[in-house]
């Protein structure tokens, strides 16, 4: 039943190069540039632990932008055929002529200037094939090791992306990826595991259930803990969390120079402790990804923040030309937004997670977090909730398990207060989209504030 | 697409599904962005597809395509059933779907101005010259003007017989200014964050707003907030207005009375609800003067359908009345779980790609009486609270902390100085039961939210809330450090 081509892919180069010829000319263009993006995927969903919700999902995307001088306007169609193609042209050059002169428009790239992208290709057959049958197999190994009330996801797909132009881009990259989750709840105590690979052969879905049901297990008989400024063990989740938001909220070049970005007022300061280095590196072994930007430009790896020195943004085209420095391949799409990491990796430590804990007299275990939102985007400023596994910490053993936290915390801060990383670094898949990955280890932060506590 | 969508049923049938539904869409979207006067971005998008989703041994699959071919609607449909039998290896209790009738209908939101025949050149000089106006206060880094325009064409079939089409359009547009200044960053909005007001309605909707109109003003205000002293930390008195009491019965009231949730099937992701099916009809959500529906039938809500996404008649049903919990959002397979004998109708999908779910209609906070001014009239010392800027809420949608744009202090009835940065934290139920006033229809508008996500595969969801200004008494505000 599979509709892969023969390459195994979505839509292989070949197909998306031929789709995308039928427009590079279009007249009355001065250039045009093509994405096609092309996915498939299956993602199999369980509470109260069963099946309750399976999808196989096939989809295809084509992005025609067009250039007229200046001006250029984008639009795109999921048929690849040849008339939605030059419908999907004609849309976009009729909005480039009613669009106004755009004088910061650098123009398509052109490979000469930016480079010929390297392909990741980190496709396994396996997990690109996976069957409805697969999944659900995978799904009854984790409610037999969760033997509790466990909901969760086990996902596999693969995903082909091509960018082709009338100024010469012709790269293609593909990435395969499994993903699951597990949240056991035993009578309102709850526990979470996790595993994000390319491979399934990576990702330890009976191993993710055991620790969530071991860490619900021990968060019965939860007590209530002062809120307060605590010293905190951060897993790998919650790191992740913390630091996607640092990315959204300041990693990009179009943000520092609206001046909502940290690195507006304080690159080449010090806003971390000596140890944190965070990078943006599809190329890491575990990341998930693709080497060009949806402008076909390379992806090069950007420390963002370096040995604890704010050190620069990732750029695309545009906003390259604007700070007069290399172009880093981090288009995102959409000018509004503009660069956008999509392939956060922070390096690890040397300590286990038992010796993060170990170096707490009187802390706080984080396993991960909810519903972040953003108060201060300069100041890093973020609130939040804990869940599914927050236990104090006393004299360098996990004591007992406690109710949740609101945090409310400026994210540099915390990272300039770390005392300790750990050694293994750990994949996060994004919650709302199959696209990039989060690479964190577990922290052992000074300072950390919980502003409130909840009833659970 | 009928023709496929009766292929796919077919193949469905036969290959096993006891229950199948088809939904074809054809999704057509324009979006701008422009920033003083640059066009920042202008995408103009169709997406069209099909999914088909079965029961089959008693457990749910779902298969969708692009392809718009009959041999890939035989291929979907058959899929769907495979990935139905599969799900039945690991389930505990059988779907039951309560009983709809089936239905045959065309229906139509109301549009009087088509928004995709207005020029492009129309709309692009209506936010430049906001955005302008906005960029023109030498203080304001940024001006932006937004337009979002959709419109679904829906197609349903199922094996019970329904055959429905929809039609929907939605528009939505907005201004906001950015101002920066020593490392602080202020935002304000008109007439709403987030990319403006939405509504189910056409160009109509972008002509009324007048955004060319409130430019200066909005991006006076973001200027002054940067010299604006800090909203306190203190317990207070606090009013919001009609576009903050949005978020915060979308939040606090919307996810909570999602039966899914309620019943542990979001569990993992978006989190639970701290109300149980035997709170029904006993809890007491909040003051006397809290009445919410959930209501699919009133005009102009991102939430008003007539049917929705799996062929249940879109309805008004009340959530809670004079301050006791009387309802749930629901869907056939949580009706029956819950042992009703009709889903109100609230199951959608954002796209043919998608998995319907449960997701809010318009959750309405019904108006009280009197004006804004009367609200605060009756307020000796307090904190106004205006337009939406973030939200935090736990699993169990308990413990909030939300912020807004821009705040002003009250004296003695009547706005005084600015404040900026007003947040203020609550428990549901204590919250909801400080309500002490409701402004009356004459304040009462259907808001519109672009960006509710739930699910997984991630979904995005367009949903309405009619409110008005409320009074909150005792309400916790600042951001504890």
């Amino acid at each position: 039943m599979s509709i892969l081509s023969k390459s195994g892919l979505p839509l292989d180069h070949d197909d998306a190069k031929k789709a995308a010829e039928r427009v590079l000319d279009h007249p009355g263009t001065d250039g045009v540039e093509i994405v096609v993006a092309a996915s498939s995927s299956g993602l199999t969903r369980y509470a109260n632990s069963q099946i309750i919700q399976n999808t196989v999902r096939n989809e295809v995307r084509a992005s025609v932008r067009v250039v007229i001088g200046d001006r250029s306007a984008s639009s795109a169609t999921t048929q690849l055929d040849e008339e939605h193609l030059l419908m999907a042209a004609g849309r976009a050059l009729e909005a480039a002529k009613a669009s106004l002169p755009d004088p910061e428009f650098p123009g398509l790239p052109v490979p000469g200037e930016v480079g010929v992208p390297e392909p990741v290709m980190r496709v396994d057959d396996a997990t690109a094939s996976a069957s409805p049958a697969d999944r659900a197999e995978a799904v009854s190994r984790i409610l037999s090791a969760a033997s509790g009330n466990a909901a969760g996801i086990y996902e596999t797909g693969v995903h082909s992306f091509g960018v082709f132009s009338s100024t010469g881009v012709d790269t293609f990259d593909a990435f395969s990826r499994c993903n699951t989750t597990c949240l056991v709840d035993l009578d309102g105590a709850t526990g979470w595991g996790e595993a994000s690979s390319h491979t399934t052969t990576e990702v330890d879905e009976v191993a993710a259930a055991t620790s969530a049901r071991i860490k619900a297990e021990r968060g019965r008989g939860a007590i209530d803990l002062d809120p307060g400024t605590y010293e905190v063990v951060l897993e790998p989740s919650a790191v992740a969390n913390l630091i996607d938001y640092l990315a959204y909220m300041g990693f990009g070049a179009k943000q520092m120079l609206e001046g909502e970005s940290f690195l507006s007022t304080r690159r080449g300061e010090k806003v971390a402790a000596d140890s944190i280095t965070i990078t943006d590196d599809v190329y890491h072994p575990v990341s998930v990804g693709i080497g060009f930007d949806f402008e076909g430009v390379p992806k090069q790896r950007v420390p963002v923040i370096e040995a604890g020195i704010a050190s620069q943004p990732v750029t695309d085209l545009r906003h390259a030309r604007k700070l007069g420095s290399a172009v880093t391949g981090h288009f995102s799409g959409s000018n509004e937004f503009g660069p956008f990491p999509f392939n956060v990796v922070m390096e690890p430590g040397d300590a286990s997670l038992d010796e993060l804990i170990a170096g707490v007299d009187d802390g706080v275990l984080v396993t991960r977090f909810h519903y972040i939102n953003i108060l201060d985007r300069p100041a890093t400023l973020l609130t939040g909730m804990t869940r599914d596994g927050t236990f104090r910490i006393s004299k360098g053993e996990l004591a007992e398990p406690v109710h949740n936290f609101r945090f409310a915390q400026n994210v540099l801060e915390a990272l300039a207060s770390v005392k300790a990383a750990g050694s293994d670094l750990v994949a996060i898949a994004p919650d709302y989209s199959s696209f990039g990955s989060t690479v964190a280890p577990a922290l052992r932060v000074g300072a950390f504030h919980f502003a409130s506590k909840t009833s659970h | 697409m009928k023709d496929l969508l009766r292929v796919a049923l077919d193949a469905a049938t036969a290959a096993g599904a006891t229950y199948a539904d088809a939904r074809g869409g054809e999704y057509l979207s324009e979006a701008l962005s422009v920033r003083g006067p640059l066009v920042e971005s202008l995408d103009r998008s169709e997406s069209i597809g099909f999914g088909v989703r079965v029961l089959a041994n008693g457990a749910w699959g779902f298969a969708s395509s692009a392809q718009l071919t009959p041999d890939e609607a035989r291929r979907v449909g058959t899929m769907a059933v495979e990935v139905a039998k599969a799900s039945a290896t690991a389930i505990s209790e059988p779907v039951e779907l309560v009983p709809e009738p089936s239905h045959i209908a065309e229906w139509s939101s109301p549009v009087v101005k088509d928004p995709f025949a207005v020029t492009l050149e129309d709309k692009i000089s209506l936010l430049a010259g906001a955005a302008e106006t906005m960029e023109r206060n030498p203080d304001v880094r940024v001006g932006r003007g937004t337009m979002d325009l959709i419109r679904h064409h829906t197609s349903f079939l199922s094996s019970e017989g329904s055959d429905i089409t929809q039609t929907i359009v939605h528009t939505g547009a907005g201004i906001e200014a950015t101002s920066v200044r020593d490392g602080e960053v202020q935002t304000r909005s008109y007439p709403g964050s987030f990319r403006g007001h939405f509504a189910a309605a056409g160009y109509e909707l972008v002509e009324e707003m007048d955004l060319a109109a409130h430019a200066e003003r909005v991006a006076e205000e973001a200027v002054a907030l940067l010299t604006a002293p800090e909203c306190p930390a203190t317990v207070t008195t606090v009013v919001l207005d009609g576009h903050q009491t949005m978020l915060q019965v979308h939040e606090s009231v919307g996810h909570p009375t999602e039966l899914d949730r309620v019943l542990g099937m979001e569990a993992a992701f978006a989190g639970t609800s701290f109300v149980g099916i035997p709170d029904l009809n006993g809890l007491r959500y909040g003051s006397e003067l809290m009445n919410i529906t959930a209501d699919a039938t009133i005009p102009g809500g991102l939430g008003s359908y007539a049917f929705d996404d799996e062929g249940v008649e879109g309805q008004r049903v009340d959530l809670i009345k004079e301050g006791v919990l009387v309802g749930f959002q629901s869907s056939r397979e949580t009706a029956a779980r819950m042992g009703t004998d009709r889903s109100n109708g609230t199951m959608r999908a954002e796209g043919w790609e998608h998995f319907p779910l449960i997701r809010m209609t318009n959750i309405n906070l019904l108006p009280g009486e009197g004006s804004l001014d009367d609200l605060l009239a009756d307020v000796d010392d307090g904190i106004y609270m205006s337009t939406n800027k973030s939200w935090s809420i736990d699993d169990k949608r308990k413990n909030f902390q939300f912020g807004c744009e821009i705040a002003w202090e009250i004296r003695k009835g009547k706005l005084t100085r600015m404040l900026k940065d007003p947040r203020y934290t609550g428990i549901t139920p204590v919250f909801w039961g400080q309500l002490d006033a409701v402004a009356g229809a004459q304040e009462w508008r259907v808001w519109g939210t672009p960006n509710c996500g739930k699910g997984q595969p991630g979904q995005t969801m367009r949903v309405g809330h009619g409110t008005a200004p409320a009074r909150f008494r005792n309400v916790s505000t600042g951001t504890a450090q």
